[in-house]
Formats: structure tokens, C-alpha cells, sequence
């Protein structure tokens, strides 16, 4: 598959501050690549700079081999992280509106809008304005507002922030549909375990440089294994003596033991083995939220 | 194109259908339709009272003199005012003869003292009435008929009737310009400016301009302010050109005022054409065939220009204000400028060609009020239209050039309002 949208090198200064310092991504077609940051790292800047809002001072970025330009405003869609919708105007005729100024005709504007309202449920809100809405609400109309021209590059800033489960696992599912339609999402939010369901492919920002990218199961046997989920019938002690273990928590029969080294997973077994009779013995890999905190945290000291 | 159009249609649709809108349109409408009521209505309650037009005169033996009033009223062209002698003996026989005989009031014609040489002396005369003075009417005829009375009784004579017709009318100072009396200017037109349709079509074009710049620019800045503040802003910067955007509000708005504008110009022909108000404006002396065409579409044409201008201008100040309680603030110079231009337009109507008129018609943002007022009222050469014109055309540009830059700056910027500076900065730092 090939990629639809490539950053090459782009580098953003405000001043002398650089925003954002030479990253470079491919979003294949179908793919939802994850963007993840600490506050302030640069994410809002790059996608600012994907939609066109403001231009690169350095490095380049295409959009299926074409540089920014008005038809590639078509081709894009943008959720924005505080969502854009007119409060006094109805749900339908702004949904329609936008999708016009997107350069898509109106009656199958009104088509797509029917069938996205369908699939969130919401058909008693067409003809309701936003301020009438409750906030979850509002955000699937934004998000229909961001989808509703069919775009194939979708930007989603924090899609899923204030919503409850049930909305998110719909609105997981839409984004599930669009990327299996073809779209390439570039996906940015703070919850480590929405990116590990949907992205294949992440960068990490921290203070405006790229401190980890590519396929997340690689970056995550990259990262070393140090915690052990330890089940036992009955108690365990002494499991802070072996060398090479850093912690243990958990109640008696139920431990979590923090290990510096991988290699003293064996001698907690065999202890554990020794004392009581194990019944779950397991080498955690390391949590997209673990690395996302080693990587960003460690700087930040 | 199609997406400007787009832009103009959403505007236009969701400003009309807004309850202000429908409201403050209505509302004026009917305000207007009053207003062209009143003189109607004045006329209706005057008319009640044609009666007391009636004038009584107690002359006792001065009757010559009452003659001489009667004479003089008489001869007036559409007089009203209808005399009747009264003969009674004192003061209050007279007043109670006025009220049952329900007049407006009566002359009371005393026999003066001799004067200090010895020679008679005009009568001394009242008027003596309900309300205990004289109606201004009724003062304008009585006044000029004691005058020439006066100067009949002095003379006792000695003038002939011509001569003291002559005494009495007021000394009249003509006025024209140079190129009048010299021949040289089309005199015909020129005596067309002091016609009151001219001096109408000036002042309601003004005012026009006036309203328009500041309510549909107000509207324009809010609606940009609301747009940034629900940050549809960035959706809709990212889906059309900010140039498009801007153009499309303002265009979008224009239309709004221009309906406004044409449903209060239908109430107010509606209101002039129905028969009984059309007679009342006739007493005006007000002929619409008279109409100045060439102001008008002056006019029209610098409005349309003038309001873009602002319109412009306005959408720009919106852009940088984050929330709708800055903007007042914010939208302040602006206000000042188009009220300096409709001031010096209203003060300077009777002195059209003084050097700040000649000096604010050629300024962008003053022409559209004081070059109609120059075009209408004063002298004034092709050329300083067309410069004016140009001048006007040249600042659209820059400043919609300017208004456009910072209207894309000014969306992506949140918080306080920035300044000049920091907008400054912000341009460079988004190159645009």
C-alpha cells in the first residue's frame, strides 16, 4: 500500500521557538497512524500544518504525491479538538453546508448525512440546532460534520475526549469503517489504550522532536520487559531479595514485581515455585502508556 | 466561485431568518410607516379647528384701521382667516361675545394719547383671546396688515397705494454663484441643487450610509467572532480560501441590509402613495418628478463602495477578537471613523465647498458621506468624482488585501486581543 500522506522533514519555528523540529510520517491508505504528545509537544502544530492552516518553514508535505492546494482542501477532513459547529443553526443545513464549501453536491451531501445520522442513532436530531444538543452529542455531529464528504485523508484531534464508553466504542467503530473504506486517519489523542486498538504505526512527540516512531509491536519489543504478573495459591516473601528486582506490589496470592533486568525472571519462578504452587506466571510487555511515559517522562526530569 | 456563492447563500439565509432580523425590521417599518403619518394625523386635529380661524375686531371708532386690516387680509393669496365686527361696550361683553360666537380670538383697536407734539397717534391693538397669545399663523397675516396700516395712518396720504406696497415688502437678497451670473455654467442644472429633492436624496443617502456601515459592519464583525468562538473557524478556514470566506460574509450581509433596505423603501412608497398623504405632501411642495438622478446614482455608487470598505474592515476587527465582549471594544475606531464621516457630511450640508468638505471627500473613508453631499449641493469638476472614485477603489483593495491577511491571521490566534505588533509577528510566523 502506498502512502497517501507523507511529512518529510518539517520543521516549524514561532520566532526562535521551534515548534515543531524535523518530523517526518507516511500515513498509508487505510492505515490509522497515531500521533501522541505530551501538551505543548508539537502535535496541534503538525496537524495545523497537514490541514494547510499554516505552512511549513522547512520540509515538505504531500498529499498523494501533490503538494497543498485547493483540491486537496476536498480531500481532507478535520475534527477538531475543541469541535466547530454553529450553535444556532440546524444540525442538518451546516452539516450540508460544509460539505458543499468541500466542493461535494448537495443532495448527496444530504445522502451521507442521512446515513452517518442513521449509523450514530441520531435521526431525531436533524432538525434540531447544536445548542440543543447534549455535548456528546455535539461531538458525533462534528464528527459526521468531519466525514460527511467522504474526505480520504481524515485528521482527528482528540476524537474520543469527553465522551462515555458507549459513544466511543461508536464512534470507534466509524473510524474502523473509514479506514477499511481506504481513508488515511492521522489520529492524535492522550489515551494510550485507544491508540494501541486502532494505529498500527505511531510517533511520539516530546518538546517538538520525534522520540519514537514506527510499527508499535516492534517499538514494543524494543522497550525492555520489566514488570512480572506473578499468581500463586498462597504467600510469597522474600521476593525483593533476588537480585535484580526493583519492587513488589499486590496483595498476598496476586503480585506485581517491578524487575530491572529481564534475566531475573527466572529466579522469582523458581522462588515462587519453591514457596507455594504458581498458577499465573507472566513477563508483562510493556504498555504503550509505559513507553509513552519512559520516553516523554525521562526528558522531562 | 460556486463555493463563494455557497458562502453568500448560508450567510444570507441564516441572518434573514434570525428573530432580530424579522424584528428590528418589522419594528422600523412601522415606525417609519408613523412617522410618514404625522403630518397626516397634525393636519387631521387642525382640521377640527378650521373654525376658529375666525377673527373678531372691536374697533370702536377707529374703524378706518379695521377696514385697512380687512382690506389688507383680503387681498392675500390663500387666506383663511375670516373677519367679523364687533360692537360692545366693554371688555367683558366682547369676550363673552367672542365665545358665544366661537371665534379664535379678537382685535382689540384702542385709541391711543396724542403723541408729545401733538399729532394723533396709531391705536394701540391686542389680541385678545382663550389661550392668551397669538397663534403663528395668525401673527404672520396680521402683522405685515398692522404694518402697512401703520404706514397708511403716518402718511395720511401722502403715498400712493403702490408706494406703501413697496414700503411694507421685505428688502429680498438674491444669491448666485460666479459661474451663474457670467453664463458660463449649464444654469438650468444649477438651479436644479436648490431644488429640496437634492437636499432630500443627500440626507436620506447619508444616513443610509451612516446605518448600513454600522449595523451590517456590527453584524459582520459578531458573526466572524461567533464563527471563531464555536471555532467552526477552522473548519471553514480549512475547507475555503479566507479570501472567499470574507467575501462571501460580506456580500452575504450586504444583501441582508439590501433587503432591509428595500422593504423599509416599499413601506415608505406604500405610505406616500395613499391619497390622503399624498395631499399633505403636496402642501410640502415635495415633487418626486423632480428627483436628481445623477446624485442618486453618484450616490449609489459611492455607497455600495464606501459600505465594502467598512464591511471589510469590519470582518478584520472581528477576526482578532476571541469572544463577543471584546468586540465592542475592539470595533470602537471603526465607529469613530464612520460617525467623523457622517458628521462632517450632516454640519457641512449648507456649506458644501469649505476646505475640510473639499479635503474629506478625496479621503477613502469620508468620501462616500461628503463627495454625495459635494455631488448634490456644491460645485464641483468630473475629475474630483473620478479621483475620489479612485482613491476609494485603490483603498477596497489594499485594505481587503490587508483585511484578508489579517483575518486568516487573526482566526488562528485565541486569547486576549493581540496588538499590531504581536499580529505582526504572528503573520510572519504563519508566512502569510
Amino acid at each position: 500500500m502506498t502512502e497517501r500522506l507523507i511529512l518529510q522533514n518539517v520543521v516549524k519555528r514561532y520566532g526562535d521557538k521551534t515548534a515543531v523540529d524535523g518530523i517526518t510520517l507516511g500515513v498509508k491508505e487505510g492505515e490509522i497512524y497515531g500521533l501522541l504528545g505530551a501538551n505543548g509537544a508539537g502535535k496541534t502544530t503538525t496537524m495545523r500544518m497537514v490541514l494547510g492552516l499554516i505552512y511549513p518553514d522547512e520540509g515538505s508535505i504531500t498529499y498523494g504525491g501533490r503538494p497543498y492546494g485547493g483540491d486537496v482542501q476536498r480531500l481532507v477532513g478535520y475534527l477538531p479538538e475543541e469541535r466547530g459547529l454553529y450553535p444556532k443553526v440546524k444540525v442538518s443545513e451546516q452539516i450540508v453546508y460544509l460539505a458543499k464549501l468541500r466542493g461535494m453536491d448537495g443532495s448527496e451531501a444530504e445522502k451521507n448525512l442521512k446515513y452517518w445520522m442513521n449509523k450514530f442513532d441520531a435521526e431525531e436530531y436533524y432538525d434540531k440546532r447544536i445548542e440543543e444538543l447534549s455535548k456528546g452529542n455535539q461531538q458525533k455531529m462534528g464528527f459526521i460534520a468531519a466525514v460527511v464528504h467522504r474526505p480520504q485523508i481524515l485528521i482527528l484531534d482528540e476524537a474520543f475526549s469527553g465522551l462515555d464508553p458507549v459513544n466511543v466504542e461508536l464512534l470507534k467503530l466509524a473510524v474502523k469503517e473509514l479506514r477499511d473504506e481506504g481513508a488515511s486517519i492521522l489520529f492524535s489523542t492522550h489515551r494510550m489504550e485507544h491508540v494501541e486498538e486502532l494505529c498500527r504505526h505511531i510517533t511520539i512527540l516530546d518538546r517538538s522532536k520525534t522520540v519514537v516512531q514506527g510499527d508499535i509491536r516492534e517499538i514494543k519489543s524494543g522497550f525492555p520487559r520489566e514488570q512480572i504478573l506473578l499468581k500463586t495459591s498462597a504467600a510469597v516473601a522474600g521476593l525483593e531479595a533476588i537480585p535484580g528486582v526493583t519492587g513488589v506490589e499486590g496483595d498476598p496470592e496476586h503480585y506485581i514485581v517491578t524487575i530491572s533486568d529481564e534475566a531475573a525472571a527466572v529466579p522469582v519462578l523458581t522462588e515462587a515455585m519453591r514457596q507455594s504452587e504458581v498458577r499465573h506466571f507472566e513477563v508483562k510487555e510493556p504498555t504503550l502508556n509505559q513507553i509513552f511515559i519512559r520516553s516523554v517522562g525521562e526528558r522531562h526530569e | 466561485m460556486n463555493r463563494l456563492g455557497t458562502v453568500i447563500g448560508f450567510t444570507f439565509k441564516n441572518k434573514v431568518r434570525t428573530k432580530s432580523f424579522l424584528i428590528t425590521t418589522l419594528l422600523l417599518a412601522l415606525v417609519m410607516t408613523i412617522g410618514i403619518h404625522v403630518p397626516f394625523f397634525i393636519q387631521l386635529f387642525q382640521g377640527d379647528d378650521t373654525a376658529g380661524n375666525k377673527i373678531g375686531i372691536a374697533a370702536q371708532e377707529n374703524t378706518e384701521i379695521a377696514q385697512q386690516i380687512e382690506d389688507y387680509v383680503a387681498e392675500l393669496p390663500d387666506n383663511d382667516i375670516e373677519f367679523v365686527r364687533m360692537e360692545a361696550e366693554d371688555t367683558a361683553a366682547l369676550n363673552e361675545q367672542a365665545q358665544t360666537q366661537d371665534l379664535a380670538g379678537y382685535l382689540q383697536i384702542v385709541t391711543a394719547p396724542p403723541a408729545a407734539d401733538g399729532s394723533a397717534a396709531f391705536p394701540q391693538v391686542s389680541y385678545i383671546s382663550e389661550g392668551g397669545s397669538v397663534p403663528t399663523d395668525v401673527q404672520a397675516v396680521l402683522q405685515p396688515a398692522l404694518e402697512s396700516a401703520k404706514t397708511r395712518f403716518i402718511t395720511e396720504g401722502a403715498l400712493s397705494d403702490e408706494q406703501i406696497a413697496q414700503l411694507t415688502t421685505p428688502v429680498l437678497l438674491g444669491a448666485s454663484s460666479y459661474d451663474e451670473t457670467s453664463g458660463t455654467g449649464a444654469a438650468g442644472a444649477e438651479e436644479d441643487k436648490f431644488n429640496p429633492m437634492n437636499f432630500i436624496t443627500v440626507y436620506v443617502l447619508m444616513t443610509l450610509f451612516f446605518f448600513s456601515a454600522m449595523l451590517t459592519g456590527n453584524m459582520i464583525a459578531s458573526e466572524v467572532t461567533s464563527e471563531k468562538s464555536s471555532r467552526v473557524m477552522e473548519i471553514l478556514i480549512t475547507s475555503v480560501s479566507p479570501l472567499t470566506q470574507m467575501f462571501g460574509k460580506v456580500i452575504g450581509v450586504f444583501l441582508v441590509g439590501l433587503l432591509q433596505i428595500a422593504v423599509f423603501g416599499v413601506t415608505i412608497a406604500v405610505n406616500l402613495m395613499l391619497p390622503y398623504n399624498r395631499d399633505v405632501l403636496a402642501g410640502f411642495d415635495l415633487d418626486f418628478s423632480q428627483m436628481p438622478y445623477d446624485v442618486l446614482v453618484y450616490g449609489l455608487i459611492f455607497y455600495v463602495l464606501g459600505y465594502f470598505l467598512y464591511a471589510l474592515l469590519y470582518a478584520a476587527v472581528g477576526s482578532i477578537v476571541s469572544r463577543t465582549e471584546d468586540l465592542g471594544q475592539a470595533v470602537t475606531p471603526l465607529t469613530m471613523l464612520s460617525l467623523a464621516a457622517f458628521y462632517i457630511g450632516i454640519f457641512s450640508l449648507n456649506n458644501t465647498d469649505s476646505l475640510l468638505m473639499k479635503i474629506s471627500s478625496f479621503v477613502p473613508f469620508t468620501s462616500p458621506t461628503t463627495m454625495i453631499a459635494r455631488i448634490g449641493l456644491g460645485e464641483i469638476a468630473f475629475w474630483e468624482i473620478a479621483v475620489s472614485l479612485v482613491l476609494l477603489l485603490a483603498s477596497i483593495f489594499f485594505f481587503g488585501w490587508l483585511s484578508a491577511k489579517i483575518y486568516r491571521t487573526g482566526v488562528l490566534m485565541y486569547g486576549k486581543r493581540p496588538s499590531f505588533k504581536e499580529l505582526r509577528k504572528a503573520m510572519k510566523a504563519y508566512k502569510i
